[in-house]
Formats: C-alpha cells, sequence, structure tokens
C-alpha cells in the first residue's frame, strides 16, 4: 500500500470472522434461555391458563343452564372474563420470550453470516505488496470510485428475483414437503453475491484513512465531498419511498371510521367500521367484532422504548463522530473512563451502543408484531381493518428494514473502529452513515405518532 | 453532523445553559422531553393533577406539533443541515413537492371531494355534480 492510505494485512479480517463466532454464541444463548428456557415455563402458565379459563366457561354455562340465582351467574361470568383476561396475558408472555428469542437468534445468525462471511472471504484475498490498486489511491491520485455496488445490485436483483417463492419454498422444505429449490436457490445465490459485493466494498475502504476524499467540481455541489452529495440525493428518494406509504395510509385513513373519527363527532361515522393499530395499543382504543379496546400503558411501551432508544442511538452515534473528529480527546474520568480509556475505543463503544440499541428496535418491533397478530390485528381481518393492518406492517416493516440495514452497515464500522480506526481525517464516514441513522429516527419521528398514537 | 459553527436562538440558549454541553446534548434532551409529551397526550384522558381534558383536536395539535419540533431537531442539528450549505437542505426539501402534490391528490380522492372542498384547490367538478 502506498503512504496515502493504512498498511492492512488481509489477515486481519480474521477478527471479522471472530465477531461472526461472537454472534452465533450469543445468539444461541439468547434462543436457549429466552426463547426456550423461559418461553417453555410461560408456555406451561399458558397451558394452565387455558385450563382454568375452559373450566370457568364450563362453571358458567352450567350455572346458566341449570337456571341459577342471578347472582351466581353473575359471579360466575366474572370469574370467567378473569380467567380469560389472564389466559391472553398469559399467551402473549409467552409470545414475548418466545418471539425475542427466535429474532436475537435469526438477527444474530444474519450478523455472524454478513460480518464472518465477508471477513473470512477478504481474509483468504492475496495481500497486495506492491501499488495500490483499491480505489482510494496513493498520494498522487484521489479516490475514482468502487465497482462494488455493482455487483451489490446485481445481488439484490437475484435476491428479488427469487423471493416470491423463497417463504413457500421454504415452508415446504421445513414440513418436508416436496420443494421446487428454484425461486430459493437464486435468491440465496443473490444473498452470496451481496455479500461477496459488500466484502469487497470492505476492503477497498478499510485502508480509507481520509486522504484524497473526491470533490464534486460542478454545479449545485461544487466543492462538496461526492460521498456527502450522494448520501443526501439517496436520502431525498427515501423520503419519497416514506411519503408513498403515508400517503397511502392517509388516504384510506379517509374513508375509515375509526374510534377516534367517532369520538370527533364526524357525522359520516356513526359506527366503527375499522381497527387501527392505535386502538389496539393506546388506552381507550377503538372495539369491533370484540377486538381491540385493550390497549393500556403496557401495550404502548414497547413503541415508546422503541422511539427513545432511536433518539438516543441517534445522540450516541453524534458522540462518536464527535469524538473521532476531535484532535485532543482526553479519556473523561470515573467509570466512563474505564469503558473508553483511548480514542478509539471510545469511538467503537458508542458505535457499539448505537449497534445495540438499533438491535433492540428491532426485538420489541417483532414482539409488539406478535402481540398485534395473537390479537387478530391480521392482514386477513375482516372488512377495512384488513387494509388497516395492511398498511400498518408494510410501513412499519419497511422502517424496521431499514433499521436492519442500517445495523448490518455498523458491524463493519464497529469492525473499522475497532482496527484501522476513525479520527479527525476518516470520520466521515461516520458522518455519512450517521446521516442515514438519523433519517430513520426522522422516519419513526412520523410513523409512531401516526400509526401508535392515532 | 458537520464541522460548521451555527447561530440561532436554540444556541444562545445552549450557551446560558448550566454544565459544559453542548449543542448535541440539549437537542438531545429536547427530543427525549417532547417524546415523552407526545405519548403522554394520548395516554392521559386529563392533565395529570387537573380536571383539564385533554380533547381530541389538543391531541392533535401536540402530535403535529412534537412532529415538527422533532423533526427540525434531528434535520437541523443531528443532520446538520443548519450550518452546512445551503443546497443540502434543498436537496432534502425538494421531495416535499411531491409530498405536498401527493396530499393534495388524497385530499381530490377524498369522499367528500366534490361537495366540501373549497373551489380553490380542486379542479371544475361540476361535470361530477351534474352526473
Amino acid at each position: 500500500m502506498s503512504g496515502g492510505e493504512a498498511h492492512v494485512e488481509n489477515s486481519i479480517w480474521m477478527r471479522a470472522v471472530l465477531m461472526g463466532g461472537i454472534f452465533v454464541a450469543i445468539g444461541l444463548l439468547a434462543f436457549a434461555t429466552m426463547g426456550v428456557g423461559v418461553a417453555n415455563m410461560k408456555h406451561h402458565d399458558y397451558e394452565e391458563a387455558i385450563h382454568e379459563y375452559e373450566d370457568a366457561k364450563y362453571a358458567y354455562e352450567n350455572a346458566k343452564a341449570n337456571n341459577a340465582s342471578e347472582a351466581e351467574i353473575a359471579s360466575l361470568k366474572a370469574a370467567k372474563d378473569d380467567a380469560h383476561h389472564h389466559e391472553v396475558e398469559a399467551h402473549l408472555s409467552y409470545l414475548t420470550w418466545r418471539t425475542a428469542g427466535i429474532t436475537i437468534l435469526l438477527m444474530c445468525m444474519t450478523y455472524a453470516s454478513f460480518i464472518g462471511l465477508g471477513g473470512f472471504l477478504n481474509s483468504i484475498f492475496p495481500d497486495d505488496h506492491g501499488h495500490d490498486n483499491h480505489g482510494y489511491g496513493g498520494d498522487d491520485h484521489e479516490h475514482h470510485g468502487s465497482g462494488s455496488p455493482i455487483v451489490f445490485s446485481l445481488g439484490i436483483m437475484l435476491f428479488l428475483m427469487g423471493f416470491p417463492s423463497f417463504q413457500e419454498t421454504l415452508g415446504h422444505m421445513l414440513s418436508g414437503v416436496d420443494a421446487d429449490l428454484g425461486g430459493l436457490g437464486l435468491s440465496m445465490l443473490g444473498l452470496l453475491i451481496v455479500t461477496a459485493g459488500v466484502a469487497n466494498w470492505w476492503r477497498e475502504d478499510l485502508p480509507f484513512i481520509g486522504n484524497h476524499e473526491q470533490i464534486a467540481t460542478s454545479d449545485p455541489f461544487e466543492g462538496q465531498h461526492i460521498r456527502k452529495a450522494g448520501l443526501w440525493v439517496f436520502i431525498m428518494s427515501e423520503v419519497m419511498v416514506f411519503a408513498t406509504f403515508f400517503s397511502s395510509y392517509l388516504r384510506m385513513r379517509t374513508e375509515w371510521c375509526t374510534q377516534w373519527q367517532v369520538n370527533a363527532g364526524n357525522e359520516n361515522c356513526t359506527a366503527v367500521d375499522t381497527l387501527t393499530a392505535s386502538d389496539f395499543l393506546r388506552p381507550n382504543g377503538g372495539m369491533l367484532d370484540g377486538l381491540g379496546g385493550q390497549g393500556d400503558f403496557m401495550t404502548l411501551l414497547p413503541g415508546a422504548i422503541n422511539t427513545f432508544a432511536l433518539i438516543i442511538s441517534s445522540y450516541t452515534i453524534v458522540l462518536a463522530l464527535k469524538t473521532a473528529k476531535t484532535k485532543d480527546w482526553q479519556a473523561p474520568e470515573g467509570m466512563l473512563g474505564k469503558l473508553m480509556p483511548t480514542k478509539k475505543a471510545a469511538v467503537r463503544n458508542y458505535l457499539i451502543a448505537t449497534f445495540l440499541l438499533g438491535s433492540m428496535f428491532i426485538v420489541l418491533k417483532l414482539v409488539e408484531w406478535s402481540h398485534l397478530v395473537a390479537e387478530g390485528f391480521t392482514i386477513g381481518a375482516s372488512g377495512t381493518t384488513g387494509q388497516a393492518a395492511s398498511i400498518f406492517y408494510i410501513a412499519t416493516g419497511a422502517h424496521g428494514l431499514h433499521v436492519f440495514i442500517g445495523l448490518l452497515v455498523m458491524l463493519y464500522l464497529i469492525f473499522k473502529a475497532d482496527t484501522v480506526g476513525f479520527d479527525e481525517k476518516n470520520g466521515q464516514g461516520i458522518e455519512y452513515f450517521g446521516l442515514y441513522w438519523h433519517f430513520v429516527d426522522l422516519a419513526w419521528v412520523v410513523i409512531f405518532p401516526a400509526f401508535y398514537l392515532y | 453532523m458537520g464541522e460548521h459553527e451555527t447561530t440561532g436562538i436554540f444556541e444562545s440558549l445552549v450557551e446560558k445553559m448550566p454544565g459544559n454541553f453542548d449543542i448535541y446534548f440539549w437537542n438531545f434532551v429536547v427530543l427525549m422531553i417532547f417524546t415523552l409529551f407526545e405519548v403522554g397526550a394520548v395516554f392521559f384522558d386529563k392533565i395529570p393533577g387537573t380536571d383539564i381534558h385533554i380533547t381530541l383536536t389538543w391531541v392533535w395539535a401536540i402530535l403535529i406539533g412534537v412532529g415538527i419540533v422533532k423533526g427540525y431537531g434531528i434535520a437541523a442539528y443531528f443532520m446538520h443541515l443548519k450550518g452546512d450549505p445551503r443546497i443540502y437542505t434543498r436537496t432534502a426539501l425538494f421531495p416535499v413537492l411531491f409530498v405536498l402534490l401527493m396530499l393534495w391528490g388524497i385530499g381530490l380522492s377524498n369522499p367528500g371531494a366534490v361537495t366540501e372542498l373549497p373551489s380553490w384547490c380542486t379542479p371544475n367538478w361540476d361535470y361530477a355534480v351534474q352526473r
């Protein structure tokens, strides 16, 4: 490598493979404890609650059939309702642990395969001891871009081509039915190409220490870093994507008679005909056909925690950038100083904090989804409630996917922070990722009130 | 998230705050408080400790107001649009034109569009009324 880059031996990528191994261990441990151990205990409680409810229901119906006194029937009805409430609580509690365990396992496996496989591919790549050919140039020429995004895009295209039959084939395989591997195989090939493209992209970027950042030479971004301008154009397109979801939701909502409309005295709405996610999540939500209207503090809590988690993660990534950009950084005193003894460790640990908060967001999101599905808020729900569920899962799912993609990118940033490191010269890598991460936070600022509170 | 110095009301308030905290920290604090405010507005029927009922109109106003403040805080300070060259703000705001168009479309295709929207924001609906 030339003087314009950090000297990086490809063997350093074995640390990424190690990171992958750690993720596998964490995933298996979380699944074994939460998804199996605790979840099985909760399932036992759930089964007991079902029996109690069936007994209470039988006693109530028996009393009615035998013309028992009104007081006795009322008492048995209260006991039956209580048992039903307890059964629902036990079911949701079981789902919480089971979903959390499975989600952490799947996330860790994805993290492991992404960073582990990428690291492995780069570690077996022959070291380049000659001249620079990584695109980030030596002293005499500037960074001239990379072909990796094209490889990456090809992989995405193949993945999406095979995706329609992905789930069906996987389901057939898991249930032992003869499955056509065509679609699944194409998708897996696409994922492999994506990983290879990303791994190559990482290998090109890792030695980059901030020299020769390419500058735009013409309007409208003249004098600006090309990567930053590109990122903003990308964010512009992302605004359009989320605006599409949001406008679809608003358009549909103008025709729904929700509890909100009824409460607001809309003369066209005499009764509730649609339940939205907020009817299941917030207090005093609407009820329809026995569904919804059970929201309280605990149902609103995951969404609220997620909102705080995203805001805190936005701040931790700002702290990572600020630390990287500080020339004469000094370790803080006390406990924080022990966690962050050096500038390199501080940047890495702020990134890890951001990563953990983002991961928590995904876990809570899927736990919340599992509760909503269990309570009947599904795309197959009758009437326009199915429409409301559809747009809710699409919008929040697309947002969750953006968070998850951000987490995959963050894996690399953590790896770079731990190896080459970020400083005032190459800290813009964190800045550009931060712009994306803040955008994801910004999208949540709109989604949370619109879908959870309204 | 850039390196430019900015000036404004919020910045001058931050300078007067105790402790050695920067604008990012105070922006973070404001975002947290406003989120609490947002969740509280939906959670409580009345303002805690009072008999003042929180009406739906108020909840609406709070959700929209808080959303604007939070959106501004994130875009202006965390994404550092305030302080970065104007071209980035213009890039960020460009899709708003399309968002407005979509909102207009929502209004026009609304069930009450023919009879309830003011004439200045609708095309000539006469043919629809006459049919």
